[in-house]
């Protein structure tokens, strides 16, 4: 039982960036754009997160700095991709090496570490014990006791779901996506929808940075990140963009997550890192195979 | 041609002058700092070898991309075929004991096959089961990252060393030195000249730039898109692979942990800075050694940290990549202007 209980704790504390950096990519896939630059917000967001926590001394300073850092490669991404007109995919690239290349210089430059910076100065995000519900047995260890921004993603990915489906920007965010002739004819600016698009992007991918660097762990280290927000993509694309249902794919690559830290105990931990990786390859190949079955039945 | 070379030589100044700024913020000299960098990268024989011996993984990785995305090929992988290029290379030279005539081909093909056979992986799971390339090979990029790790920490360790690294490879395997330079230049110029040959001068090189360009008229025309589009996969590979087993046989002999560094996301970042162009990838991958061997030496007279070079590096691609499409939107607002023109008179 206990080990059960680690497993799905373990499952959400790993699918939570994956998640949110994954809902910040699908806003922009549905409006259109072809955004792999999470990875790069994400860091930019958990480098960011550190130094205002930091600095004063506050995790929400921590998280909101971190917002702060993500936001300006999302408008480093916006004026290329958008503006400028440069290849999307380019600019993602670009933009990923940028926060990398930038997070580390200022690692060296601002705290004179190389390789990772933590000490007792670095205010973490707390963690909720919600009362009654965490005297249930079983259900409250699972339910009770995570991170805040583990319970504010939940919320935010039906708040997502509920956007995209339900309201008049979500209609033109898919709009956007799906004929952007229709929706600049129709009077609404395609280009201020994925602006819009990508900021909310940054927002959410600044908040996966927040997790990690101030939930997750309490340290920033170099490229941190570690492909989670290549992952991200992967799962957006696995679904199609539902909000519901990259949950879903978020958890399943959580749980891969933590099956690989419970295998350390009988295999080499340099095999047990690979399994989100080798999972997510996995879920592309079955994703393949459905696809293709269904180009065979229609 | 012309407007290429400007467009190129501007971003680099442009982006020196924004390091500059970055510099002049935090206090330190840029005037001081920049000669400490290039002093330190072309201001004596021996400098000037180093950095030619720092640019091969640099251009190889660059050419890998830049013939891989000129194709339609997003392999993203070069770090991944890297290592196990460098793998292959260092579990051959361990096992292996020939005169150095027949040892240094066989390691760099063993290097090779390494690289080539991690592109494979990619190649097939696009061909068979139709999965993006760009995703699978970053997936098989931290699959390499942690095999290599094991790889040298269990089977192949030394077991003198406290670190996770193998022995040192047969001495016959290591890149003889003439004078101060490492014949490892002349292994990359050479695969640099074979892969200017095949896509400038060869129908392949023709077939993979159009399919590149426009995959649909390349079908039409009669161009056997998935037979060039493994070939392109394997090609890339065995170049990323090469990378790998230059960087063991001509530096440490051996597969110390992240013994790839950056070298291959350099590479792809010189590939993009470069339009994909080959030559392009030769100078700008010259360049970037330039500013990475200079930067040790930036470090020790004048302090400025040699990251900085990692911020210089992903301004120089920010900005080549704003000048190139500024430059066409200019352009196309000028024939706009020209055909209005010509309408109205």
């Amino acid at each position: 039982m206990r080990v059960a209980i680690g497993l799905i704790n373990g499952m959400i504390a790993a699918a939570t960036p994956i998640l949110l950096a994954a809902l910040g990519g699908t806003l922009t896939f549905y409006a259109g754009i072809f955004n792999i630059a999470m990875e790069g917000m994400m860091l930019g967001g958990a480098f960011f997160g550190v130094l205002g926590s930091y600095y004063f001394g506050s995790w929400v300073m921590g998280i909101i700095s971190a917002i702060v850092g993500a936001l300006i490669m999302a408008l480093i991404f916006i004026l290329f991709a958008i503006t400028l007109k440069v290849d999307e995919f380019v600019t993602g690239i670009g933009l990923n090496l940028f926060a990398l290349g930038t997070t580390t210089y200022l690692l060296r430059q601002i705290f004179s570490v190389k390789g990772a910076f933590a000490g007792p100065g670095i205010v973490p995000v707390p963690s909720v014990s919600i009362p009654l519900i965490r005297d249930i047995p079983v259900l409250g260890q699972i339910l009770s006791g995570h991170n805040l921004i583990v319970y504010l993603t939940a919320l935010i990915t039906l708040a997502v779901a509920f956007a995209v489906f339900k309201t008049r920007f979500g209609l033109r965010l898919r709009a956007a996506g799906y004929n952007a002739t229709s929706l600049q004819m129709s009077g609404v600016s395609t280009a201020r929808v994925r602006v819009w698009s990508v900021l909310l992007c940054g927002v959410l991918c600044g908040l996966a940075g927040a997790y990690l660097s101030l939930g997750y762990v309490t340290l920033f280290s170099e490229n941190m990140s570690a492909g989670r927000g290549w992952i991200s993509l992967a799962a957006v694309i696995l679904v199609n963009g539902h909000p519901i249902g990259i949950a879903l794919i978020s958890l399943l690559f959580g749980f891969a997550d933590g099956l690989g830290l419970f295998m350390q105990q009988s295999l080499p931990s340099q095999f047990t890192s690979m399994v989100p990786y080798i999972a997510t390859l996995i879920a592309l190949f079955v994703y393949s195979i459905r696809k293709k079955k269904e180009r065979v039945a229609a | 041609m012309r407007q290429k070379l400007l467009n190129g030589l501007a971003g680099i100044v442009v982006a020196l002058l924004i390091g500059a700024v970055v510099m002049l913020v935090q206090g330190y000299n840029p005037v001081e700092t920049y000669l400490a960098l290039f002093n330190y990268s072309l201001g004596s024989g021996y400098a000037f070898a180093t950095m030619l011996k720092n640019s091969v993984p640099l251009i190889l990785t660059g050419l890998s991309a830049a013939v891989a995305f000129g194709s339609g090929a997003i392999n993203l992988g070069q770090p991944g075929q890297l290592l196990m290029g460098a793998l292959a290379a260092t579990v051959a030279g361990l096992y292996l004991d020939l005169p150095p005539a027949v040892m240094i081909p066989t390691l760099l093909i063993a290097a090779a096959l390494g690289g080539m056979a991690w592109s494979g992986v990619a190649a097939l799971m696009r061909r068979w089961f139709n999965m993006d390339e760009f995703i699978t090979t970053l997936m098989l990029n931290m699959i390499a990252d942690f095999f290599t790790y094991w790889a040298i920490s269990y089977p192949f360790f030394d077991k003198g060393a406290n670190s996770p690294m193998t022995p040192p490879i047969s001495r016959a395997g290591w890149m003889p030195e003439i004078g101060r330079f490492n014949t490892s230049v002349l292994v990359m110029l050479l695969a640099f000249i074979v892969t200017w040959f095949i896509s400038t001068r060869t129908t392949a090189g023709y077939e993979w730039r159009i399919s590149g360009q426009n995959s649909l008229f390349a079908r039409l025309g009669g161009v056997n898109t998935s037979k060039n589009y493994m070939l392109v996969m394997l090609m890339t590979g065995v170049l990323a692979g090469l990378a790998g087993g230059l960087i063991v046989m001509a530096g440490p002999h051996r597969f110390i942990k992240d013994i790839g560094a950056n070298y291959a996301w350099d590479g792809v970042m010189v590939a993009m800075v470069a339009n994909n162009g080959i030559i392009a990838t030769l100078l700008y991958g010259l360049f970037f050694a330039t500013l990475q061997t200079g930067a040790l030496g930036m470090e020790l007279i004048t302090a400025v940290p040699r990251e900085l070079i990692m911020v210089l590096q992903a301004i120089v691609l920010l900005v080549v990549m704003a000048g190139r499409s500024y430059f066409d939107i200019i352009a196309n607002k000028l024939a706009e202007r020209q055909k209005t023109r010509e309408r109205v008179a």
